[in-house]
C-alpha cells in the first residue's frame, strides 16, 4: 500500500476511533442518565399510583354500596388486589430518610384494607350504621393516604435534592464537555490535516523546483527529497533520469568527437586519392606503354632497363588501386622492393639496402602504401643529399607478440620539431621528390587503422641517422598501451 | 517570527482546550458517584409525639428530650402536631398515627370528648399504648398508660405560696383560666385554691376566658373594671400572660402588681427579664420527653407493666424575676 494512502487511512481511522469512542461514551452516559431519570420517575409514579388505587377502591366501594351487583364486587376486588400489588412496589422505595414515613404509609394501607374488609362484613350483615361509619373511616384514611403520599413525595424531593441538582449540573457540564471536545477535535483535525497536506505538497514543491532546474538545462544538481513515499520514489526516478541524460550527453559529445575524427580521415583519404588521380594520366595507357617499353628494352637486349620498367609499372599499378584498403605486409614488402630497385638504378652504389625479413610475420594486415612513403623519406634524407651515399636497413621481426617493422638509415637525422610535427600529424613541407603521400598522412592512417597512438615511433639523433619503428599487434588491431615501447 | 508566534498561540489554545475538556470530564465523573440509595433499614419501633403547640420553647424542649432518649434507645421517633392549639389538626394527626399503627403514642393531653374517644376507643382498638405528657387527662377517661409531667396540683400550690410570700396574706387575686376546661388547669386551680384556703383574707377572683388574644384582653378589661383593687394576677395558662400583662400595663404601673403564671406560654422569658412578670412555675420539658419515651419503651418491652397510674412527675420550681 502506498504511503499517502496509508496516511490518509490512518488519519481517517484515528478520527473515526476518536469520534466513536466519544459517541459511545456519551451514549452510555445518556443511557445511564435516562435510567436514573426512570428510577426517579418510577418512584414518583409508584407513590402516585397508591393514591389512585385507594381512590379507585373508594369509588368502587361506593358504586357497590349503591348497587350491590356481582360485577361491582368483582371490580372492587380487582382494585383491592391492585392496592396489594402497589403496596409491594411501595415497600421497595424505603431509604434511611423516609423509612419512618414509609412504614406508617404501609400500615396505613393495611388499615385501609382492613377497614374496607370490615365495611363489607358489616354490609353483608346489613348493619347499616356500622358500615356507614366504616365507609367514612375508609374515606378518611384514603385522604390520609393521599396526604401522606404528598409528604413522601416532598421528602423524596428533599432527600434527593442534592442528587437532582447534581443531575442538572451534570447535564449542563455534559453540554460544556461536548462543546470543548468539539472545539478540541476541530482544532486537532485542522492541525493534523495541515501537517498531512504539507507532507504531500512539500516534496511536490521540491520536485517542481528540481524540474525547473532541469528544464533550464542544469543537469548537474542532484535531486534530494528526504520524505518517504510516492513522491520520494518519483524524485529518485527523476534523479536517475537526470543522471542518464547526463550520461547520454557526454556520450553524444564523445561520439561527435569520433565523428569529427572520421571525417578528417576521410578528407585525408580523399586528398591522397586526389594526388593519385593527378598522376593518373590515363593510367592504363601509361601502364600499357610501360609494359611495351619493357618488352622493347628486353628485345633490344637491355635486360636491366626492362626490369626497371616492370618495377615502375608494378608500383604504378599498386598506386592505382584504392588507397583505403588493407593489404598484407607481404604485398607492402613487395612494392617496397620494386621501389628500391628503381632507387637503386638511380643511386647505383650510393644506396646500400639491407633487408632482413622474418617470413612468419608477413601475414599481418597493414594499410596500403604505408611503408613506401617512409622508406622514400629515408632515401630522400639519407641517400640523396650524401655524395658517398647511405645505408638503409629494413627489418621485419617478431617481438613479444608484436611485429616490428624497422626502417633505419644513417643520414643526418631528423630534427626534433619535425618528428613532433609528423607525430602530431601536421602537414610537413615536402622536400625533394616524393611519390606524393606525406609522412604525416601515413602516421594518421596507421593510427586510424590500428586504433592506437603508439603504433609508430621515430628515433633520431643528429648525425647518426633516423629509425622509424612500426609496432603492429599480431593478434589484431587492438592497442596495447601497457607494453613498453622498444627503442 | 510570525510563524513562531502562531505556533505558540496554537499550542496554548490546544492546552487550554485540553485542560477544559479534562476538567469537565472530571466533574461529570465525580458527580456520577452518588446514586439513589434504596437501603432497607432495620425495622425500628416507631413512636410519635403529638402536641398542639409545635415550635414553642416548652414543646421544643419536650421534643428535644424525647428525641435524645429515642436515639439512645434506638427507636425512631417523630414529632407531629398542630400550631397554636389547632385541635382539629391535632386530632387528625392522632388519627393518622393510629391508622399508621405506630408502636406507641406520646400525646399532649387534651381534655375533650374527641380526644378521649380517640385514645380510649381507636388507640385501644389498634392496641396502641398512649402516654400523656405535660398535660394530663384522667386515666379513666382516656385509658392512657401513664402520665409524664409536672404535678400540676403541686405546681398550683407552689405558685400560690410564692404569691402569698410576696404579696402578704391579704388582698384580691385575679385568676384567669381557660373556658375550655382542661384537666391540668383544673389541677393547678385545685392546688392554688388549696393553698389559699388557709388564708381567709385572700380573695380569689376566678375569671373565665378563651386562651386566644382578644378574649383574654376583654376578660382582663372586665375584671379590672370590676376589681380595680386587685393586687395580684395569675394566668393558669402561660399563653394568657402576654395579652393580660399588656392590658394591665395600659391602666396601672406594672411594678407593684404581682403577676404569676406557668411556663407553657411562648413569650414569657422576655417579660420575666423585664420584671413585668414576678414569677413563673418552671417545669422540666426535656426530662418529660426523656421519661415519656423511656416509660413507653418499658411498657412495650414488658419491663414495667402496668405503669404507674398516677404518673411520673418531673421537677418543678418557681423562677422569680429578681433571681434572674
Amino acid at each position: 500500500m502506498s504511503s499517502i494512502q496509508r496516511n490518509i487511512l490512518m488519519l481517517t481511522t484515528i478520527v473515526m476511533v476518536f469520534m466513536s469512542t466519544i459517541w459511545i461514551t456519551l451514549t452510555y452516559y445518556n443511557y445511564k442518565t435516562h435510567n436514573q431519570y426512570n428510577d426517579i420517575l418510577q418512584r414518583y409514579l409508584i407513590m402516585n399510583e397508591m393514591t389512585n388505587a385507594t381512590q379507585q377502591v373508594i369509588t368502587d366501594l361506593n358504586n357497590y354500596l349503591l348497587d350491590p351487583a356481582e360485577v361491582k364486587l368483582a371490580q372492587l376486588n380487582d382494585s383491592m388486589a391492585h392496592i396489594e400489588e402497589t403496596k409491594d412496589e411501595v415497600s421497595t422505595l424505603s431509604n434511611a430518610e423516609n423509612q419512618f414515613t414509609l412504614t406508617n404509609y404501609m400500615h396505613m394501607i393495611d388499615s385501609f384494607t382492613e377497614t374496607t374488609d370490615r365495611l363489607l362484613l358489616f354490609y353483608g350483615e346489613k348493619d347499616n350504621e356500622a358500615y356507614t361509619k366504616e365507609f367514612s373511616e375508609a374515606t378518611r384514611i384514603s385522604t390520609y393516604i393521599s396526604e401522606m403520599t404528598l409528604t413522601l413525595l416532598d421528602q423524596e424531593l428533599k432527600t434527593y435534592d442534592r442528587f437532582y441538582r447534581g443531575i442538572i449540573a451534570q447535564s449542563e457540564e455534559v453540554l460544556k464537555l461536548g462543546l470543548w471536545i468539539l472545539l478540541l477535535i476541530t482544532l486537532l483535525l485542522l492541525v493534523a490535516t495541515y501537517w498531512f497536506s504539507l507532507s504531500i505538497t512539500k516534496p511536490v514543491l521540491q520536485l517542481t523546483k528540481a524540474a525547473n532546474e532541469l528544464s533550464k538545462g542544469r543537469f548537474d544538481l542532484p535531486i534530494e527529497i528526504k520524505t518517504k513515499g510516492e513522491i520520494a520514489f518519483l524524485a529518485k526516478t527523476f534523479d536517475r533520469m537526470r543522471i542518464n541524460i547526463n550520461g547520454f550527453i557526454s556520450e553524444m559529445k564523445h561520439k561527435a568527437q569520433l565523428e569529427r575524427e572520421l571525417q578528417q580521415s576521410k578528407i585525408l583519404l580523399q586528398e591522397s586519392q586526389f594526388r593519385g588521380l593527378q598522376s593518373q594520366i590515363n593510367p592504363h595507357f601509361l601502364f600499357n606503354t610501360l609494359n611495351t617499353l619493357s618488352k622493347k628494352a628486353y628485345l633490344e637486349g637491355s635486360e636491366e632497363t626492362s626490369n626497371l620498367l616492370v618495377s615502375v609499372a608494378g608500383i604504378l599499378r599498386y598506386n592505382l588501386k584504392q588507397l583505403d584498403r588493407s593489404v598484407s605486409l607481404q604485398e607492402e614488402v613487395l612494392v617496397l622492393q620494386q621501389y628500391m630497385d628503381i632507387q637503386k638504378a638511380r643511386f647505383t652504389d650510393r644506396l646500400q639496402l639491407h633487408i632482413d625479413v622474418d617470413p612468419a610475420c608477413l601475414n599481418v594486415p597493414i594499410p596500403a602504401l604505408t611503408l613506401q612513403p617512409i622508406i622514400e623519406n629515408a632515401v630522400i634524407h639519407a641517400v640523396e643529399p650524401n655524395i658517398e651515399g647511405g645505408v638503409i636497413y629494413f627489418r621485419i621481426k617478431e617481438e613479444g607478440g608484436f611485429v616490428l617493422v624497422e626502417i633505419e638509415d644513417n643520414g643526418n637525422g631528423m630534427p626534433e620539431e619535425k618528428i613532433q610535427q609528423i607525430l602530431e600529424e601536421r602537414p610537413v613541407q615536402t622536400e625533394g621528390h616524393s611519390t606524393g603521400i606525406g609522412f604525416p598522412n601515413v602516421v594518421k592512417r596507421l593510427r586510424l587503422f590500428y586504433g592506437c597512438e603508439d603504433v609508430i615511433e621515430i628515433i633520431s639523433e643528429k648525425g647518426s641517422g633516423t629509425k622509424v619503428v612500426l609496432k603492429i599487434n599480431k593478434q589484431g588491431v587492438e592497442c596495447h598501451d601497457e607494453t613498453p615501447v622498444g627503442g | 517570527m510570525r510563524k513562531k508566534a502562531a505556533l505558540i498561540l496554537l499550542i496554548s489554545v490546544l492546552i487550554t482546550l485540553c485542560f477544559l475538556t479534562v476538567d469537565s470530564a472530571k466533574k461529570i465523573l465525580r458527580s456520577d458517584s452518588q446514586k439513589i440509595s434504596s437501603i432497607k433499614g432495620e425495622e425500628q419501633r416507631r413512636l410519635v409525639l403529638i402536641t398542639q403547640d409545635l415550635d414553642t420553647p416548652f414543646w421544643d424542649g419536650v421534643a428535644g428530650g424525647a428525641a435524645q432518649q429515642a436515639e439512645e434507645e434506638l427507636v425512631s421517633l417523630e414529632v407531629w402536631g398542630s400550631y397554636n392549639n389547632n385541635e382539629q389538626e391535632f386530632l387528625k394527626k392522632i388519627d393518622i398515627a393510629i391508622q399508621s399503627k405506630v408502636d406507641g403514642l406520646i400525646l399532649q393531653g387534651l381534655d375533650t370528648e374527641e380526644f378521649k374517644e380517640m385514645t380510649k376507643v381507636k388507640a385501644s382498638f389498634y392496641g396502641i399504648p398512649v402516654i400523656t405528657i405535660a398535660n394530663d387527662v384522667p386515666m379513666t377517661e382516656s385509658l392512657r398508660k401513664t402520665y409524664v409531667g409536672s404535678d400540676q396540683f403541686k405546681a398550683g400550690k407552689m405558685l400560690a405560696s410564692s404569691l402569698i410570700q410576696d404579696m402578704g396574706q391579704a388582698g384580691s387575686v385575679v385568676l384567669l383560666y381557660d373556658s375550655h376546661s382542661e384537666f391540668y388547669q383544673e389541677e393547678r386551680l385545685r392546688g392554688i385554691q388549696d393553698e389559699f384556703s388557709q388564708y381567709p383574707d385572700i380573695k380569689l377572683v376566678l375569671t373565665e376566658t378563651a386562651h386566644t388574644r382578644e378574649p383574654v384582653i376583654a376578660a382582663t378589661q372586665g375584671v379590672l373594671n370590676t376589681y380595680p383593687d386587685a393586687k395580684a394576677f395569675i394566668a393558669l395558662n402561660g399563653k394568657m400572660a402576654g395579652p393580660m400583662i399588656q392590658e394591665i400595663s395600659k391602666r396601672f404601673q406594672i411594678k407593684p402588681m404581682f403577676l404569676y403564671t406557668f411556663d407553657d406560654g411562648p413569650e414569657l422569658q422576655p417579660l420575666l427579664e423585664e420584671e413585668k412578670l414576678d414569677g413563673i412555675v418552671k417545669q422540666d420539658p426535656e426530662m418529660m420527653g426523656k421519661i415519656g419515651v423511656q416509660r413507653l419503651l418499658e411498657w412495650l418491652d414488658g419491663e414495667t407493666v402496668p405503669l404507674n397510674i398516677n404518673g411520673y412527675y418531673t421537677d418543678i420550681h418557681i423562677v422569680k424575676a429578681g433571681n434572674m
